[in-house]
């Protein structure tokens, strides 16, 4: 099958957009690489703490006017900012593939769900109003007012490399505030084509900047004294050392972590039907996702059901067509990065040490269109996987499936919830009554019921419990709005 | 080989799209008694692309099966761009409405295996289903008559 054409043909040096300006920075350059040919796709550096500051103070001197500008206005720029999107649709979703290695389909998936933050946000002038209650004692109404607090970032995870900084920014920006990205050094390429759309969309300098860089950076935000909030996704032991930093330089902080998800599997579902759900959960993203699969859980103890589902799972994925996602045959594209390659390797040691039954190998892969196999894995599956090994417990980030087997629902139920995870699980059935219970029992944030990834939609909080979030509001629709936003309170007498 | 990736479809989709098009063009030389029909029919074509691309840009998203949806053999639903050379016109209808009900029963296919994506995407596929097969009465309509 042809390639689709490749956006970006030449070595790309990045920079860093700081009060409406593209700046050269003075940090080291790292070398970014499309993970499927190898092939080096940009230099980018790291920013030094000094221009970090820079970018702090360059939102903190826009945030006045910013917030003075009227709530109309501001979304303007989003609508503007949305058209734009549309426009560059194709190019910033191969974009995505090039730098993180995702197909064509989850790219153009992942625009499509950054373009609808955007959307979704352009609804601040209804989203943000407050509420009042007139003769709360004679002749004394009260009434709240949101206001926008200041400057706010977001530290980026390289798994959606353009999406989840979108889960953030256009709602911090419409509700007034002013923001500093800090992308992924690993693939920071898709945040610097926002940023150029950000600034055709008419922006105020300021309001949105944009610095590279790696830990030092981040800290340098984290850090610093004018920022009033951070976001952030990644694992949960950083994630809850942003969370203590932010407490310690009093910041609000939505921190989305690590996640080790299960899917159960009722002896009602249907066996076919799954399927597609199944894949899509587990080897989707090249299971280099939050949301993903990781336990599947074969619920009942009927042996037949149990061997023709295992069956079904183990044979659709060991079909799954595996190479560069520019090939809009491919199923799964490559690990992002050889250390999460690595880290997967150790992990398929650590499950055959532990006991685990390895059903479907994916080390040495089948790279279609002979791309060199550095970053590749193949779908890989444990059978006989018990509850309290490593490959059950700890977050894996790549394309292996543990297969467990319980008795009944209660059992699974426990076993989900016995995690220190709560970010997603999922049930299938044709039960109601297995799925309310199921639903109403589990401890995690996001719930799918005969669906394989929960990714709550834009107007829908996106959240998360136990290890797998730390925080109190969590991102996207009206929680990101009340976290963007202070409730100020009026009591008013008129004498 | 299988088409088993939302994009593959849709890019199938327009390919069969545009070879239709090209089809009922070489026509409108052909059998320029007609070249109306055939226009309309070509330039309804490109439109079909549009309805589809926009339903599946618009609502594509990564957390649906959009890499695992399909099983689609695209070789059931090979066609032609350019009739048989010295067929007449008779046989050059009859070969049109063989299009189109292929054409009908990819997009019935195609919309029967999209039912897990979101509803726009099948809804897409079953709309353009209609629109053509709306076209086959009105082809079979053209056999009596001598272009």
């Amino acid at each position: 099958m042809a390639l689709l054409e490749e956006p970006i043909k030449e070595v790309m040096q990045l920079k860093n957009f700081i009060a409406g300006e593209w700046v050269e920075s003075k940090g080291e350059l790292q070398d970014v690489v499309n993970p499927a040919t190898c092939q080096p796709l940009a230099r980018v550096p790291m920013s030094t703490r000094d221009e970090v500051n820079a970018a702090v103070q360059a939102a903190r001197e826009a945030f006045p006017d910013w917030r003075r500008t009227t709530p109309l206005a501001r979304v303007r720029c989003l609508f503007r900012l949305k058209e734009l999107l549309e426009e560059h649709f194709e190019e910033l979703s191969r974009v995505q593939t090039q730098e993180h290695g995702k197909t064509i389909d989850e790219s153009r998936g992942e625009t499509r769900r950054g373009a609808e933050m955007v959307e979704v946000a352009t609804g601040i002038p209804s989203l943000m109003m407050g509420y009042n209650l007139e003769d709360i004692a004679s002749g004394i109404d009260e009434y709240v007012i949101y206001q926008p607090l200041g400057v706010f970032c977001h530290i980026a995870p390289f798994n959606f490399p353009f999406m989840v900084p979108l889960w953030f920014s256009p709602f911090a920006v419409a509700t007034g505030n002013t923001f500093v990205v800090k992308p992924s050094p690993r693939d920071p390429i898709s945040q610097v084509k926002l940023a150029e759309l950000i600034d055709e969309s008419g922006f105020p300098p300021g309001v949105y900047n944009l610095v590279q860089g790696g830990a030092e950076a981040a800290l340098a935000l984290l850090e610093h004294p004018d920022v009033k909030g951070a976001t952030f996704v990644g694992t949960t032991g950083i994630g809850k050392d942003v969370y203590r930093k932010c407490g310690e330089t009093g910041k609000r902080a939505i921190v989305q972590a690590s996640a080790k998800n299960f899917l159960l599997v009722m002896p009602d579902a249907s066996v076919q039907g799954t399927m597609p759900a199944l894949m899509t959960s587990f080897f989707g993203n090249t299971g280099q996702r939050c949301l993903s699969g990781a336990n599947l859980v074969i619920v009942g103890d009927d042996d037949a059901f149990y061997r023709k589902f295992l069956d079904a799972f183990v044979n659709t994925a060991s079909r799954i067509r595996v190479g560069y996602g520019l090939d809009e045959s491919i199923q799964m594209g490559p690990m992002q990065s050889l250390d999460g390659k690595k880290r997967v390797l150790g992990y398929i040691e650590k499950g055959i040490a532990e006991g685990a039954r390895l059903v479907l190998d994916g080390r040495k892969p089948a790279v279609i269109g002979g791309y060199p196999d550095d970053h590749f894995l193949n779908p890989t599956v444990f059978v006989d996987v018990m509850p309290d090994m490593a490959i059950a417990t700890e977050e894996i980030f790549g394309p292996v499936a543990c297969v467990l087997r319980v008795k009944n629902l209660d059992e699974a139920i426990e076993m989900v919830n016995s995690s220190n995870f709560g970010n997603a699980s999922s049930i299938f059935t044709s039960s109601g009554k297995a799925a309310r219970e199921f639903q109403y029992r589990v401890e995690t944030g996001n719930v799918g019921i005969n669906l394989g990834i929960v990714a709550p939609m834009a107007f829908f909080p996106f959240s998360g419990m136990k290890d797998s979030f730390f925080g109190t509001l969590h991102g996207q629709g009206r929680d990101a709005v009340r976290f963007f936003t202070e409730s100020k309170v009026v009591v008013q007498r008129w004498l | 080989m299988e088409l088993n990736t939302t994009s593959q479809v849709v890019s199938f989709a327009r390919d069969l799209e545009e070879l239709g098009a090209r089809f009922y063009e070489s026509l409108t030389r052909r059998h320029s008694g007609d070249a109306e029909v055939w226009r309309h029919l070509a330039s309804e074509n490109r439109k079909n692309v549009t309805q589809v691309e926009r339903a599946y840009y618009g609502v594509i998203s990564d957390a649906l099966e959009g890499c695992f949806s399909f099983a689609i053999d695209p070789d059931k639903y090979a066609i032609e761009a350019e009739p048989a050379g010295g067929a007449s016109y008779h046989e050059t209808v009859k070969r049109a409405v063989e299009m189109e009900e292929k054409i009908v029963r990819f997009y019935l296919e195609a919309a029967e295996q999209s039912k897990s994506l979101m509803a726009d995407v099948p809804h897409a596929f079953t709309l353009v289903a209609k629109k053509r097969n709306s076209r086959i009465p009105k082809l079979m309509a053209l056999l009596g008559k001598e272009g």
